[in-house]
């Protein structure tokens, strides 16, 4: 990439998304340096899954741009899958393609670089297997999961094999969008300290949260409030008035 | 090294490599202008109201031959379904044996593909309506039987045992119990055997036993290509129509689909059904009065070629080996064809938005164009023979299968292929990882029933030559050789029973291993 160090990872200018079935972004700006972990704050229908649609290019927004590593959407067809390929999304329902073994799942983020005989042949042979069994390692899991279809195993693992996954697509921009929710405060604390853990410079993280009190590990919050940025700062400076503000007065943590 | 379940669905499409290599041999010269002029005449059907008119007639003929057989097979099927369910005989008399024994000889009639049926009739009392309805209710009531009273087996009969236990009497029980439970799935399947009875009727059709599907094999023969167009547009606006009513139906009343993959809740609106199903009867009056189909004309029976002593020497002579090869080389073929192509166009077309819409119309197409006329159609360029006869096969269940494949990719959940693309696999693997995988198994399940369908159907491409069974059957029909139809339909019977048996354990290995 032309990209330097100093380049953001993320930056989104004066971008605007009209509400159509989904709920409006306003003139926001945003912008994630190399090692930053962000977290997204803010009330249901704030914004938040719609910002983190146009942050990993689900979403085209109606004015404004968005710039990843520097660069606009690429135009042709192989450069924007590259593009793609360098925005890592770790799904609140993990995704993880039930009927392939875990082998397979974690090859299947490379397809973006790998085209159609090595895609093929993934489903066929067992392809890369060292790189694989590095990134359970990784993970903290056993090799040998590698044989096992996706079905046999077990929450926390599908947890961190999703990570796996992430991480094996080699992404400079992390995203995840409420990943905590509906999780066991024990799952929840281990996959925080997991994405937080990975998101070392190069690599940025942006993540949405329902829980102010998790803040720890993270660098700056980015508050939304019906579309627009509330406040952008460090995680110290965010107080009990400010949440108040924020979640239109119903309690912090609260469900959503 | 075991194929994962996405290219298990592609592995079919491998046929086309032997077929590559065989074509390019069995295409002789001429011909080509005329398949131009009748791809052109697809944008220039001819708008003559006269030429118009007499499509309509014969449309109507058609659609209502359609209606009226497949009403006859419900008909036969439920009180055939009621006859062969073990459920219904343990309650009325403590055996399951006569269930047993009837379905058995429920599976010769089942076997034998309504093409034969509307022949066999066509000999014997001579042309009228009433044949078509007639070969088309009795194939498929008896298909109806089969499922009617595997549903039946399959249902709980502990609400039944306890009314029975309470003192209700056997008939009354069996309904109550089991008839409220059963009419989903009977209306689901109903709907789907119409859908095949209106293919059926173009076909007979074409085989002269009246309406529409005459009148397209005589433009095509006199290559009259605009006019067969007019009729292939109407009659598709038709079939569309149709399936999209079904559809619909199924929607509201929530029934299942042919080919499911998630369970909703099932059956809603029973009244309605009920009363739908009602307002069938006098509609069939209506229709068959239009028609002039005569019940009474179907007794007198014309005199038959003698029976008494035929030449069964030459029938053991014909080349039984060749004839049994020929037909399962191009059962395998027109399967692998149509099964394998189907998930590797979706695959071809993934990254453009609009070609969908037009594999869409090409599978309608299909579907809707009787096998023995795509079959005419490509003798204009290449030899008659297996590969011919399997192209014009594969083709039609193309449709049908690529109907079912497309439906079922709409209807499944998105999230894993938006991933993948999401993180740059592009459309097309993304579609192969994120959505074959999950539909793989049922797919290939459905595949394993369909080549056993399109086995029976063999016969009706058997007009090309040289096809095995199917041709020979034809050539002993016209020559009035019994004999020879009577040892033919007999060893068709036997090669369907086995397809059928072979594809059923296929279809439950499938499914069990989802």
């Amino acid at each position: 990439m032309a990209a330097g160090p100093a380049t953001a990872v993320l930056a989104l200018r004066g971008v605007r998304v009209a509400g159509r079935g989904r709920p409006r972004l306003e003139d926001v700006d945003l912008s994630l340096a190399p090692g930053e972990r962000v977290a997204l704050l803010g009330a249901s229908g704030a914004g938040k899954s719609t910002l983190l649609a146009v942050a990993n290019g689900l979403l085209a927004p109606a004015a404004g741009t968005v710039l990843w590593e520097g660069q606009p959407p690429a135009r042709s067809r192989r450069g924007r899958r590259l593009q793609q390929a360098r925005i890592g999304t770790l799904w609140q329902d993990l995704r993880l393609i039930e009927e392939l073994t875990v082998q397979q799942n974690l090859n299947a983020a490379r397809l973006a670089r790998w085209g159609w005989p090595r895609a093929v042949l993934n489903l066929l042979l067992p392809l890369d297997t060292e790189a694989c069994a590095a990134a359970l390692r990784a993970m903290d899991l056993d090799p040998a999961l590698l044989e096992q279809p996706v079905t046999a195993l077990s929450g926390g693992q599908r947890q961190r094999v999703a990570m796996a996954r992430l991480l094996r697509q080699e992404p400079t921009l992390l995203l995840a969008d409420e990943p905590l929710a509906s999780l066991d405060p024990r799952l929840a604390g281990e996959l925080l300290a997991l994405l937080l853990a990975q998101a070392a410079a190069p690599r940025a993280l942006l993540l949405s949260l329902h829980r102010p009190d998790l803040l720890d590990g993270f660098d700056r919050a980015v508050g939304l409030k019906d579309g627009r940025v509330l406040f952008d700062g460090p995680v110290g400076q965010v107080n009990p008035d400010l949440l108040a503000d924020l979640y239109g007065g119903t309690p912090p943590g609260a469900a959503p | 090294m075991k194929p994962a379940p996405p290219l298990l669905m592609l592995l079919p499409a491998l046929v086309l490599v032997p077929l590559a290599v065989l074509l390019p041999p069995l295409v002789h010269g001429g011909g080509w202008e005329l398949i131009g002029s009748f791809a052109l005449a697809a944008v220039t059907p001819s708008l003559d109201p006269v030429v118009l008119a007499s499509l309509l007639k014969g449309l109507g003929v058609t659609v209502g031959m359609a209606l009226l057989g497949w009403a006859g097979s419900l008909v036969l099927g439920l009180l055939l379904g009621a006859c062969s369910s073990r459920t219904v005989w343990r309650t009325l008399t403590g055996s399951a044996l006569p269930a047993e024994l009837i379905r058995r000889l429920l599976a010769l009639p089942r076997a034998i593909h309504e093409l034969i049926w509307g022949l066999l009739l066509l000999q014997l009392v001579g042309l009228q309506p009433a044949v078509a309805v007639l070969a088309i209710a009795l194939p498929f009531g008896a298909l109806v039987a089969r499922v009617l009273s595997d549903l039946l087996d399959a249902l709980p009969t502990t609400g039944l045992e306890a009314l029975r236990a309470a003192g209700a009497p056997a008939p009354a029980a069996l309904l109550t119990a089991l008839g409220p439970a059963l009419l989903p799935g009977v209306l689901s399947y109903g709907g789907y055997r119409l859908e095949c009875a209106l293919r059926s009727a173009t076909l007979l059709g074409v085989f002269g036993l009246g309406g529409l599907g005459t009148d397209l094999k005589l433009t095509l023969q006199s290559l009259e290509f605009h006019e067969l167009w007019s009729g292939l547009w109407l009659l598709l606006a038709v079939m569309l129509a149709l399936e999209a009513g079904i559809s619909l139906l199924r929607r509201r009343w929530l029934v299942p689909g042919r080919f499911v993959l998630a369970r909703r809740g099932v059956g809603e609106r029973s009244r309605e059904m009920l009363l739908a199903l009602a307002a069938l009867v006098p509609l069939c009056v209506l229709v068959g009065r239009a028609l002039g189909v005569d019940p009474a004309a179907l007794l007198n029976w014309q005199p038959l070629p003698g029976l008494g002593g035929g030449d069964w020497a030459a029938t053991w002579a014909l080349p039984w080996p060749r004839l049994v090869g020929g037909t399962l080389l191009l059962t395998a073929l027109a399967a692998c064809l149509a099964v394998g192509l189907a998930p590797l166009l979706l695959l071809v077309v993934a990254p453009v938005g609009w070609a969908r819409q037009g594999l869409r119309l090409l599978w309608a197409l299909g579907r809707l164009w009787p096998p023995p006329l795509t079959a005419l159609l490509l003798l204009f360029v290449l030899q008659p023979g297996v590969i011919t006869a399997a192209l014009a096969l594969g083709f039609h269940n193309l449709g049908v299968l690529g109907r079912l494949l497309l439906e079922s990719v709409d209807a499944t959940d998105p999230a894993a292929e938006e991933a993948m693309a999401c993180g740059g696999s592009g459309p097309r693997l993304a579609l192969l990882y994120g959505r074959f995988s999950a539909l793989a198994r049922p797919y290939l399940a459905y595949g394993a029933y369909r080549a056993d369908v399109i086995l029976r159907e063999s016969v009706v491409v058997g007009l090309v030559g040289a096809t095995g069974l199917g041709s020979q059957l034809l050539e002993s029909l016209s020559s009035f050789a019994w004999d020879q139809l009577l040892a033919l339909v007999a060893v068709y019977a036997l090669l369907t029973l086995a397809g059928e048996d072979l594809s059923d354990r296929a279809r439950h290995r499938w499914l069990r291993a989802a």
